[in-house]
């Protein structure tokens, strides 16, 4: 591969990595670390690849793989039998809520995400991949996927709905007590 | 079908509509058509869906990352060459073409996160390369001599190495070049882990401290400890991590 072709793979890409990343490892040193050292991977390795179309993929499921090899794993495994149940409806007012938060606490809801369901379900939001690549990149099976984008979003929901209430707690201005001590 | 199946099919329909020609989708999209419960929790669906993609396209990489990106490929030295000509390279020649080369003087290799001195841009460096091991191995002499030091377990790596930089880099010592200034590396093993010890001249990387005690940098399984005497600047990365490191020093 030139150096051409790869500055476009990288112009291509490098952002929706970058945010599923940021989702992955909650902060953004560590999520540029993990696209950079996914590049590098292709660079050493990647170019190799024969289908050019599956680039996107491979890039995602490295940057997957890489995360999973670095942080340290997690010993409490969740049993997706034990989880309850997602909620499937959403409120007419949780969308008015989403879109007047910014984008940062939007991300910061998503990180709060249990791991298992915060890996598809940012993925399923950049929108770059279908449920089947997804699957690929997660390497589980399409009905797992599913499951996890079901609960994983009702998981959201339940945060943002969360974080809208703490923004909407009204702090008392104490002028008023202020004024009373003058 | 019914609603709640619709629903967890359909819970994977992408927003944007990407998903409109996939067959699997289609019943569930015409059930959602069809029923007016159904096609009003997909509307919602979809809308909250929209909003969250939206605030998530939002989140812009930082400046400078993609500059580090491309600036960290060449670094592995992977602009690839035909196949036939890889295969008719001499093993020297393969050695040299595991040689490192870092274009642009300002193009040091690393995401420039927030760094504390032990993550200095030279142990960044060697725990990307420490990851790519295929591409190590050097010979000569000098090497043989300082890789038997650094594999023997009475050698404290933060004593004095017994470094000849021009001999090693002239008698074939595996040579990085890392924003055009030269940096050897020699793999060595002990009690059965592989460790990666980088040398160069402080001379060649005013910036940092000519003489410092041993710093340690991690990331993920990898680590680094770097050190410099005044006259080398040292780095051995690992994917033991840095309390195995730390044993060494």
């Amino acid at each position: 591969m030139s150096s051409e072709a790869f500055s476009q793979l990288v112009d291509a890409h490098y952002a929706p990595l970058y945010r599923f990343a940021l989702s992955l490892a909650k902060n953004s040193a560590d999520a540029g670390d993990l696209v950079q050292q996914t590049f590098f991977i292709w660079a050493t390795k990647g170019h190799g690849l024969r289908d050019a179309g599956k680039a996107k993929s491979w890039l995602f499921t490295t940057l997957y793989r890489e995360f999973l090899r670095g942080r340290r794993r997690d010993t409490r495994s969740t049993s997706l039998e034990d989880l309850p149940p997602g909620e499937t409806d959403v409120a007419a007012e949780e969308i008015d809520r989403v879109t007047q938060l910014d984008a940062a606490a939007v991300v910061a809801a998503l990180q709060a995400v249990d791991e298992i369901f915060r890996a598809p379900l940012t993925l399923f939001y950049l929108e770059d991949l279908s449920y089947q690549e997804i699957a690929e990149t997660l390497d589980v099976p399409i009905g797992t996927v599913m499951s996890r984008l079901s609960r994983g979003k009702a998981q959201l929901r339940s945060v943002l709905s969360t974080m809208n209430e703490r923004t909407r707690k009204v702090v008392p201005f104490d002028g008023a007590t202020r004024r009373n001590q003058a | 079908m019914n609603n709640q199946q619709a629903k967890f099919i359909l819970s994977g329909y992408r927003p944007g509509g990407q998903d409109a020609a996939d067959a699997m989708f289609g019943d569930a999209l015409s059930q959602a058509a069809a029923d007016p419960v159904l096609g009003a929790w997909f509307a919602r669906e979809q809308a909250h869906d929209r909003a969250v993609a939206a605030k998530l396209r939002e989140i812009v990489p930082p400046a400078g990352l993609r500059e580090a990106i491309l600036a960290g490929a060449r670094v592995s030295g992977a602009q690839p060459a035909p196949a036939a000509r890889w295969q008719s390279w001499t093993p020297r020649l393969a050695m040299a073409a595991a040689i490192v080369v870092l274009i642009g003087a300002g193009a040091v290799a690393v995401w420039p996160r927030p760094m504390d001195a032990a993550e200095s841009p030279l142990a960044k460096f060697a725990m990307l390369d420490a990851r790519e091991t295929s591409k190590h191995g050097g010979h000569g002499e000098e090497q043989k001599d300082l890789q038997a030091d650094l594999s023997n377990n009475a050698t404290h790596l933060s004593g004095d190495l017994p470094v000849d930089f021009a001999a090693l880099a002239k008698t074939g010592c595996r040579t990085l070049d890392l924003g055009g200034k030269p940096v050897l590396e020699v793999c060595f093993k002990r009690n059965g882990k592989w460790f990666h010890c980088y040398v160069a001249r402080c001379d060649d990387f005013p910036s940092l401290p000519a003489k410092q005690g041993a710093q340690f940098a991690e990331n993920g399984a990898m680590g680094a400890a770097t050190w410099a005497d005044g006259v080398h600047r040292f780095v051995v990365a690992s994917n033991t991590g840095v309390s195995a490191i730390r044993r060494l020093l």
